[in-house]
């Protein structure tokens, strides 16, 4: 059954079928050959109670968060900011495009966005101070997957949601590797800067009353952080709740810049329902084809497959990254989270994982699926905005600069399955 | 008219249902900021929000589902579809849109059932509330009538543009936005 089913689906995503739809027909043929009883008089109480949730109403609260910091020029000011504090490292301006993607990422979840608006402001700059185009773009994406690590994220809440894992857990779980991942991308851009010092621009160093004056744009992003993460972990709000509180922060901090205008509200609210859109109709297909297996007896099913591996479980688990690895070369990230959770999830679980540890090393598996080519949906990003800036260059130069960043990827997956403190040790705090 | 001009137009009534799911989400957001309020002065001034906002979510996923849809904003593989030449692109274009046609009239059925057992039951949420669950199973239906609506007009005008022989409109009522890259650089661009 497993293997009919992959390929299936794999077949499905072939021919483009839009993603819900594939896990919907997958279901209905689960229903069809699998199960020794009818699955679909489940299907209406199966889409009503997965979509009657005050849990997922948290993603449109954190989308529509980031899209007003996006959206309203503050994104922009913070990458000013970060400009003035950081250029002078070995490696100058890239350390504030990977500043900025982490500070976005820690208040919204979206990877996209991030990644569009640092290429956005600074691609101009790279060709003028005489960056190599390379790093500096593939910088960018890189930093840009930073948003579905570092919690509040859109990503960690589907996981959490599609397995029945905590979501407070799984965002304390997701800070210390989202945080270290981003100190060690400036570590390699430092490094590599030094060594090849052609690579990095000019180092300049802003002078202390810019600096300060910066900080007036970076204090409300730390409060944003600071209130989402630290109502939830104290466990005075829910994520829900904390999203909620967010959206308003995220006003306040908009207007305070008169960057909150009716037009654009209009197109936050209408981005933020249309991202809301594309994930709801995925999560409630992915619900109802976890329901179908499940009922299938797919467990039975994998028992027989592990034990036929005969692998011992950090093979196993070397196994499944490399699978995601391959899979990521083709699939995007959310897609590929949902469409592999119903299986793959239960198969770790019964190896003695802990569900929250290997959220986080999902993860991160899917964020270098945003960066591995011929299919990453940052290096698409960066390209489009570097293009629509005029600046020079294909999307072979941001593949190529991102690639170092993907090698530091797989060896913070290496960490992780080393130290899987590294993401458990917050949340054993709580 | 043509049938990128009724697109148009689909689009102009999208956008309205779109606005509408905006606004209820920032509405909800609101409600839930006055219980954290209150909570912390006079203990459930409030009370059941969590419920609420759980049926907003509910009448939110199936509406934007369908916003989603005519938007173009449904995720899709297209690796293998953008190297086709036109007429396979646009038969895979009709084939998925004929699914998801299918899937909504299934989804519609089965949740119609549900609703019409709400009804006949007389069912209420297990809550303080006490909320007759068909209301909010109301609204979430309409939106699945909304989803299924889209998908039948989106079918209906790009067969019409591609018997006309227009393959590039085709395209652009049911073809896949590609990689969303000239509106995120444009959404970033607005400041830039």
């Amino acid at each position: 059954m497993i293997l009919r089913l992959t390929i299936a689906l794999l077949m499905l995503l072939v021919v483009s079928a839009p993603v819900g739809l594939a896990l919907f027909l997958l279901a209905f043929g689960v229903d069809a050959f699998f199960s020794p009883f009818p699955l679909i008089r489940g299907l209406g109480q199966i889409l009503w109670s997965s979509s009657d949730s005050s849990l997922l109403i948290a993603i449109p609260f954190f989308v529509l968060l980031g899209e007003i910091l996006v959206r309203s020029g503050v994104a922009e000011r913070t990458y000013r900011a970060l400009d003035a504090w950081l250029s002078w490292l070995p490696g100058g301006l890239i350390h504030a495009n990977i500043a900025t993607a982490t500070f976005f990422s820690a208040t919204s979840g979206s990877s996209v966005a991030t990644a569009a608006t640092v290429a956005t402001v600074a691609s101009p700059q790279a060709h003028r101070l005489g960056y190599d185009p390379r790093l500096f773009a593939g910088a960018i994406a890189a930093g840009g997957t930073l948003g579905i690590m570092i919690p509040p994220s859109i990503n960690l809440i589907v996981y959490g949601f599609l397995t029945q894992t905590s979501i407070p857990q799984l965002f304390l779980a997701g800070l210390i590797p989202g945080i270290l991942l981003a100190l060690l991308f400036m570590v390699l851009t430092g490094v590599l800067c030094a060594l090849r010092p052609g690579l990095g621009g000019p180092s300049r160093s802003a002078d202390w009353r810019t600096r300060v004056r910066g900080l007036a744009d970076l204090v409300p992003i730390f409060i944003l952080f600071g209130v989402i993460i630290g109502s939830i972990y104290q466990g005075w709000a829910t994520p829900t709740e904390a999203a909620a509180v967010g959206v308003a922060i995220a006003m306040l901090i908009a207007a305070s810049v008169r960057g909150l205008t009716i037009p654009t509200l209009a197109a936050a609210l209408l981005g933020t329902v249309k991202v809301t859109g594309m994930i709801a109709f995925i999560i409630i297909a992915a619900s109802y084809l976890n329901y179908a297996l499940g009922a299938a007896g797919l467990g039975r099913d994998l028992t027989a497959l592990l034990d036929s591996l005969a692998l011992g479980p950090l093979e196993t688990m070397l196994v499944i990254v490399a699978l995601y690895i391959v899979l990521g070369f083709f699939i995007e990230t959310l897609s590929l989270m949902v469409a592999t959770i119903p299986i793959v999830a239960p198969i770790v679980v019964q190896l003695g994982y802990d569900p929250v540890w290997f959220g986080v090393m999902l993860i991160l598996l899917v964020e270098m699926a945003l960066i591995t080519p011929p299919v990453g949906l940052n290096l698409f990003v960066v390209q489009g905005a570097r293009r629509a800036v005029g600046a020079p260059g294909g999307l072979g130069q941001v593949m190529i600069g991102a690639a170092p960043y993907a090698g530091v990827m797989l060896a913070m997956a290496g960490l992780l399955l080393a130290f899987p403190g590294l993401a458990l040790w917050l949340p054993s705090l709580g | 008219m043509t049938p990128i001009d009724w697109h148009h137009r689909l689009c102009r009534v999208n956008r309205g249902v779109g606005l509408t799911c905006g606004v209820v989400l920032l509405l909800a957001c609101a409600v839930i900021l006055v219980e954290i309020v209150t909570r912390r002065i006079a203990f459930g001034i409030l009370g059941g929000t969590d419920e609420l906002s759980g049926y907003v979510m509910a009448a939110v996923a199936s509406w934007s589902a369908g916003f989603a849809l005519i938007e173009r904003a449904h995720i899709r593989i297209d690796l293998v579809h953008r190297r086709l030449p036109a007429l396979a692109r646009a038969g895979l274009d009709l084939l998925a849109l004929a699914a998801l046609l299918t899937v909504s009239i299934v989804i519609l059925v089965y949740g119609g059932r549900v609703l019409g057992k709400s009804i006949s039951a007389g069912s209420t949420a297990n809550t303080p509330l006490e909320t007759p669950l068909w209301i909010p199973q109301t609204i979430w239906l309409a939106g699945w009538v909304w989803f299924a609506l889209a998908s039948l007009a989106l079918l209906v005008l790009a067969a019409w543009a591609m018997a006309r022989g227009e393959w590039a409109d085709a395209a652009e009522i049911a073809g896949p936005e590609g990689d969303d890259i000239p509106e995120a650089a444009e959404a970033a661009g607005i400041r830039g």
